[in-house]
């Protein structure tokens, strides 16, 4: 293996086998699960107490009300006295009494609490239905008269179902990409520009640089760094993946997962697309960013400071789209697109917005990748002397006496 | 065989280095000594190519690249490890980083951790380990891949006497392989102990270069060690001597403005007298380190 690569390997295995790595990337996924489960829980355990019971003289209409669903009901305590015995101990919320006599339908209810307006509304339109049936057979009415009165008038509804989906999908995609990637850029910039202050702190530097340059031992470590990344990223995709698959299946998501199966389709659609090289691309420079302002620090107590210059830019980049992410087609988001560090956020808002070519992507990837390739390669060159330059000058003395050191 | 010449580096305005000359022999030790900021680790950076320099560095007639990283060991003056690593992993990485074969490392790790009577295990973590034992884990990992040519920045720096011995051993077996093998020190006896050549650096500069026992008879034997019953008054009114003390031994030390008074002394000294001891001695290295050093520069 060459030098480059044991520097990768050691660098990746280091990050991987950290517990810090696997709380970060189990987190997402314990508390998604977290969320449904008790959402779950507290739903199943509501959902009994705010059940009614139903009591009726005639056991058809009782049957019919309850397969209905016109109500949240229960099956049990069908006479008077359970249901009343159970809603003393809190078993239900309350009990409806249906009674027919002289061709007439009498509903009472008896509860802890009213009942909501769209329950209620339920409840008149269910009752009303089975009076009408009443009323037409004591009517002794031919069919084609029974249709006559039938007869309702035709209310229509027609909303661009699409339209308002593909509107909330981008807000939806957009906040979700954006601090998906803060998270990642605030967690891997710390930790980058830490170890390396760390490593600098503890002066090894000398004894690694007499057994390899400073540039390959440099490439190496973002190398190292980047395939951490890749692996989080892709664990996420297995993990988003398999829960795709497994919501429509599951009780707790089932009803959520149908309900909104386009919106989360489309947000996917939003995903899956150039903005995860976005996401990719702008954690690694600035990756290389948190290197570079990691080997300005010159004590091992400063390393937490050492994030500092990135994570700045990083709030910059974030705070600044989250302003403007109603407003892609402002000239400032189109410039801030191309500009490297920044365009990982501001791109992304354009592409979902759909307000941007593909040859403006294919030119602002291409200023990224450059920008990457060109900081890595000078960082790699001025690296040697920024690590072994060790007087506590501060951060700008310490880079240009870095850069004289070589 | 490594050939420095005329290195010279310039911090600034600061000069740090001025044409220093010198040449480490296969199976010799040089050693570098210099007061604080001669310019002892400058010359250890030129060498490993840390820093831009000028003049030329050369191992056996051709420079010093990359190439070559494989083949030096060096322990720099600032002890440093990754205190989260164990020791295993400490030592492997090094050591794949100059070349060698995991299982190769760790067939060599336990021999080594032995040799130098590391207390602890290699499954245990560097900053578990006390300071002087991490200080030997450098120093195995210094030395386990065999390198031919050695640079040790103050080795015995933090270590007691017994550990001190383990690395002379180590050191001097290292030189019985055909290393070359450069080190500096602020102790003195260490170089006398150790050394074929040495290497003075003052401001920069090198003031003295050469093989150790010629450098010190350059300075001329004019310390003389005489075991007598003389009182100190009379030792002192004898011609040609400058300076008498007294050491704990009980031996006089007397300091002579020439080494060619020795016979006249001794004949004075023995007329109708019996003397213990009489030995005219050069200057002790450390002695000729304060001299060149000067008085002012501390």
């Amino acid at each position: 293996m060459t030098k480059m690569g044991i520097v990768a390997g050691e660098t990746y295995e280091r990050q991987v086998k950290s517990w810090s790595f696997l709380i970060l990337v189990l987190s997402p996924f314990f508390f998604i699960l977290l969320s449904f489960g008790v959402g779950y829980l507290s739903a199943n355990a509501g959902q009994a107490k705010n059940t009614i019971a139903v009591v009726a003289n005639d056991s058809n209409l009782r049957r019919e009300f309850i397969q209905s669903n016109t109500l949240q009901t229960t099956n049990k305590h069908a006479t008077l006295a359970a249901a009343k015995q159970a809603l003393q101990q809190k078993k239900i919320q309350g009990y409806l009494v249906l009674k027919t006599a002289n061709n007439q339908i009498q509903v009472t209810y008896h509860g802890t609490k009213q009942l909501e307006s769209s329950a209620k509304q339920a409840l008149q339109q269910f009752v009303i239905q089975k009076q009408q049936l009443l009323n037409q057979q004591a009517a002794n009415l031919t069919s084609r008269q029974v249709q006559q009165l039938n007869q309702l008038p035709q209310i229509q509804e027609k909303v661009e179902k699409e339209e308002s989906t593909t509107n909330l999908a981008k807000l939806v995609s957009f906040w979700a990409l954006l601090f998906l990637m803060y998270f990642i850029l605030v967690t891997y910039t710390s930790t980058t520009a830490q170890e390396i202050a760390s490593e600098k702190g503890t002066k090894i530097m000398e004894i690694i640089f007499s057994s390899t340059t400073a540039r390959k031992y440099f490439y190496g470590k973002m190398l190292g760094v980047f395939g951490v990344i890749v692996t989080q990223i892709a664990i996420y995709l297995v993990g988003g993946f398999a829960l795709y698959e497994l919501a429509p299946h599951l009780a707790m998501t089932k009803t959520l997962f149908q309900q909104y199966r386009d919106l989360i389709d489309q947000v996917l659609k939003n995903f899956f697309s150039v903005n995860l090289l976005y996401v990719l691309l702008g954690v690694v420079i600035f990756t290389i960013l948190a290197a570079l302002s990691g080997a300005l620090v010159t004590r091992p107590e400063d390393a937490t400071k050492a994030a500092q210059p990135a994570l700045y830019l990083v709030m910059l980049g974030f705070f600044g789209a989250l302003t403007l992410n109603q407003q892609a087609g402002l000239l400032v988001v189109k410039i801030l697109s191309y500009v490297p560090f920044l365009s990982s956020f501001f791109m992304p808002l354009r592409v979902i917005d759909g307000s941007v070519s593909g040859l403006a992507v294919l030119a602002s990837l291409i200023i990224l990748v450059l920008s990457i390739a060109g900081l890595t390669y000078y960082v790699g060159g001025i690296y040697s002397g920024l690590m072994l330059q060790t007087d506590n000058v501060g951060f700008w003395k310490s880079f240009k006496r870095g850069i004289k050191i070589r | 065989m490594l050939e420095v010449t005329n290195l010279g580096k310039s911090f600034g305005s600061a000069q740090a280095l001025k044409q220093v000359s010198f040449k480490a022999q296969d199976g010799q030790i040089l050693g570098l000594i210099g007061q604080n900021g001669a310019g002892k680790s400058t010359t250890f950076h030129s060498i490993l190519n840390f820093i831009q320099f000028s003049g030329t560095i050369s191992w056996n007639g051709q420079a010093l690249t990359e190439k070559d990283y494989n083949i030096i060991g060096y322990l720099p003056e600032e002890r440093s490890l990754m205190p989260k690593l164990t020791v295993q992993q400490q030592i492997r990485y090094l050591a794949r980083l100059k070349g060698e074969q995991t299982a190769d490392i760790d067939r060599q790790i336990p021999k080594w951790l032995e040799r130098f009577a590391v207390k602890g295990d290699k499954k245990d973590k560097i900053k578990s380990l006390s300071k002087g034992n991490q200080q030997k884990i450098q120093l195995i990992c210094t030395l386990l891949h065999q390198p031919k040519l050695i640079i040790l920045d103050e080795p015995f720096s933090g270590l007691d006497p017994v550990n001190a011995d383990l690395l002379k051993q180590a050191i001097l077996e290292a030189k019985q392989a055909g290393a070359t093998i450069i080190f500096s020190d602020h102790d003195m006896s260490n170089v006398e102990d150790l050394c074929d050549q040495i290497l003075m650096l003052k401001q920069g500069k090198v003031v003295l270069t050469g093989d150790l026992q010629a450098v010190r008879e350059q300075f001329g034997r004019n310390r003389l060690f005489v075991k007598t019953d003389w009182s100190t008054e009379r030792l002192a009114a004898l011609p040609h001597v400058i300076q008498v003390s007294l050491t704990r031994a009980g031996t006089y030390r007397l300091t002579l403005d020439a080494e060619s008074a020795g016979p006249e002394i001794f004949a004075a000294l023995t007329q109708g007298h019996y003397i213990q001891t009489f030995d005219q001695q050069p200057p002790t290295l450390d002695e000729i380190f304060r001299m060149k050093a000067g008085a002012n520069d501390d």
